[in-house]
């Protein structure tokens, strides 16, 4: 009988092989795929993203869970119909035109996609107009946007403009992050939320969708 | 020294102030420099007339030319030092062995060389290679129009995790260090193969055109100056720094005279116990970074850390702090950088400080 437990364990300390081990033997057992996301997956990301905020856990260790866990989710996906078949919400993510840095947002993306979501990555240097395009493609509700750079981090106002102007900013809840942004400066732009790290996204995100 | 420049003319009087502040000394106050860390940034260069950014990057008379016209007439006050450090972007040193650098406005960078093991006979370092090259072409340039009116200096070099990372790509990297440990050692050890030959010749270069030893922190010392630094360290554990980064960093200063240890953030403070063990390191420059870890004195506890052991420390923050910051610490090993708007703000700082005690 597939340990699920140790699918859990699996999650929290990155190793691909076991959780990829165990969810086949939970799929051969026909085992509801959305208990074994639920109950033992999504709670793994959980605590190793606790256990970045404090300190704890770091990068690596961080992305490894994530690699885990989309194994484990590619595993379980053909077995997902109907109902089950889920992602907890649609984020579109990416950072800001004139910006380059991507490890931040990468590792955002990471955790979302890991914690449950779809995530369409658009890459680093996006317009406004490459972000309406995706999300009126996706139908995204969420916008995550990034910005490492004093100078760049305005531009996140312009696409903010740009989600009005085109109408569709009602449609979509957009959260930003990066080294020069902080909590005033989201409601400054009015940004419906910022976080510092990649596990606070993720919380971030599930509150905004239930919002 | 015998350095004399129209710009600064206190030049050897405050060239002592830093010395003193490296022993953790004060003559009559402690240095003060009139600059924001990474002020360099918000400003662009527009109407060079060159058809690439490239091109505008690697044009060493416009570039040594641009320098001395922002400098000529002006007078540096304080430990504010005109020089002008020859710049192709913080991945020079991954460049000059193979990888490809992409130029913006105002930094470049190069995208990741290696995707599998068998990558790594990419890395080769060249000194025909067109980056290094014109390296010296630029600092040729300077040294040809500087006579008088600046100092120049030697690139900033990033061997070790960062170059690796350069070479990697981040991400690659995070997931070596669990997945494969040792082919990270073999990496690091790359990274830093070339560092003391591509700094040889550049100090060779810049002693012999009677240069003090001074890089992209802009004030100069006698010797050789090192600022060894490792920004990727913020992502990791403090036992993959000891295990990976370490190594290459005792090297990396072993035959420096002044290192200054740049620990960017709270995420690189992680690993401060570490890079205080290396001996050599006989400085750290603090920055706090931005948005909620501005301003300065919420890490009043870190810097009276760093300050109790046997380290001079540079703390950059805003001048309404200033005030604040003076009441809370002693100046003993600090280095301030301040940024100014104008002569009369610094002159008044400057008669401050000689108060602070």
């Amino acid at each position: 009988m597939a340990n699920l437990e140790s699918l859990y364990e699996a999650i929290l300390k990155g190793n691909l092989e076991v959780a990829k081990a165990v969810t086949t033997e939970a799929i051969a057992e026909g085992i509801d795929p959305q208990q074994v996301i639920n109950n033992y997956m999504s709670r793994g990301m959980e605590d190793i993203g606790q256990l970045f905020e404090e300190g704890k856990a770091f990068v690596p260790q961080l992305l490894m869970a994530a690699r885990a866990m989309k194994g484990a989710l590619e595993l379980l996906k053909p077995h997902m119909t109907g109902a089950a078949d889920q992602r907890i919400g649609k984020v579109v993510i990416g950072t800001v035109k004139g910006d380059l840095h991507d490890i931040g947002k990468n590792l955002v993306a990471s955790m979302l996609e890991g914690c449950g979501f779809e995530v369409i990555n658009l890459g680093v240097d996006i317009s406004s107009e490459k972000f309406i395009t995706a999300i009126r493609e996706s139908q995204a509700q969420i916008l995550c946007l990034s910005a490492l750079l004093t100078t760049t981090m305005n531009y996140m106002q312009d696409v903010i403009n740009a989600l009005e102007q085109s109408g569709i900013r009602g449609q979509v809840k957009v959260m930003i992050g990066g080294a020069p942004v902080s909590a005033s400066f989201a409601r400054q732009i009015g940004a419906d939320g910022y976080s510092d790290n990649a596990n606070a996204a993720v919380t971030l995100a599930k509150s905004l969708l239930s919002a | 020294m015998n350095i004399q420049l129209e710009t600064k003319p206190d030049f050897n009087r405050c060239m002592e102030r830093v010395e003193a502040w490296f022993n953790r000394e004060i003559i009559d106050r402690a240095p003060i420099r009139f600059h924001r860390h990474n002020a360099e940034y918000d400003s662009v260069i527009s109407n060079s007339g060159h058809a690439s950014l490239k091109d505008r990057w690697m044009d060493a008379e416009f570039q040594a030319k641009s320098f001395l016209d922002s400098v000529k007439g002006k007078l540096f006050n304080a430990e504010t030092f005109p020089v002008y450090m020859p710049n192709l972007g913080p991945n020079f040193y991954a460049a000059v062995h193979g990888a490809e650098l992409e130029f913006g406005e105002v930094t470049s960078w190069c995208e990741p060389i290696i995707q599998e093991e068998s990558d790594l006979s990419k890395i080769k370092f060249d000194k025909e290679n067109p980056y290094y090259q014109n390296m010296h072409a630029l600092t040729d340039a300077a040294l040809e129009i500087c006579d008088g009116q600046f100092l120049v200096g030697y690139t900033d070099l990033h061997p070790g995790m960062d170059c690796a990372a350069a070479w990697r790509g981040t991400e690659n990297l995070c997931m070596d260090m669990m997945l494969a440990p040792e082919q990270v050692k073999k990496l690091m050890e790359l990274s830093s193969r070339h560092f003391l030959e591509v700094y040889d010749d550049f100090d060779k270069k810049l002693k012999a055109a009677g240069m003090p030893s001074v890089t992209w922190m802009n004030f100069p010392v006698e010797g050789r100056l090192h600022i060894p630094s490792n920004d990727f360290s913020f992502m990791i554990a403090p036992s993959q720094f000891d295990e990976f980064a370490l190594p290459t960093l005792q090297s990396e200063v072993k035959t420096m005279t002044h290192n200054i240890f740049h620990v960017d953030g709270k995420g690189v403070a992680n690993h401060i116990d570490s890079i205080l063990s290396v001996k050599e390191v006989r400085a750290i420059q603090w920055v706090q970074g931005m948005a909620d870890d501005y301003p300065v004195m919420q890490h009043i506890p870190f810097i009276k850390y760093l300050q109790s052991g046997d380290v001079a420390v540079i703390v950059d923050l805003d001048k309404q702090d200033l005030e604040a910051f003076m009441k809370e610490i002693s100046p003993k090993g600090i280095f301030l950088w301040v940024a100014t708007d104008n002569k009369e703000e610094e002159e008044a700082i400057i008669k401050r400080l000689l108060t602070w005690k």
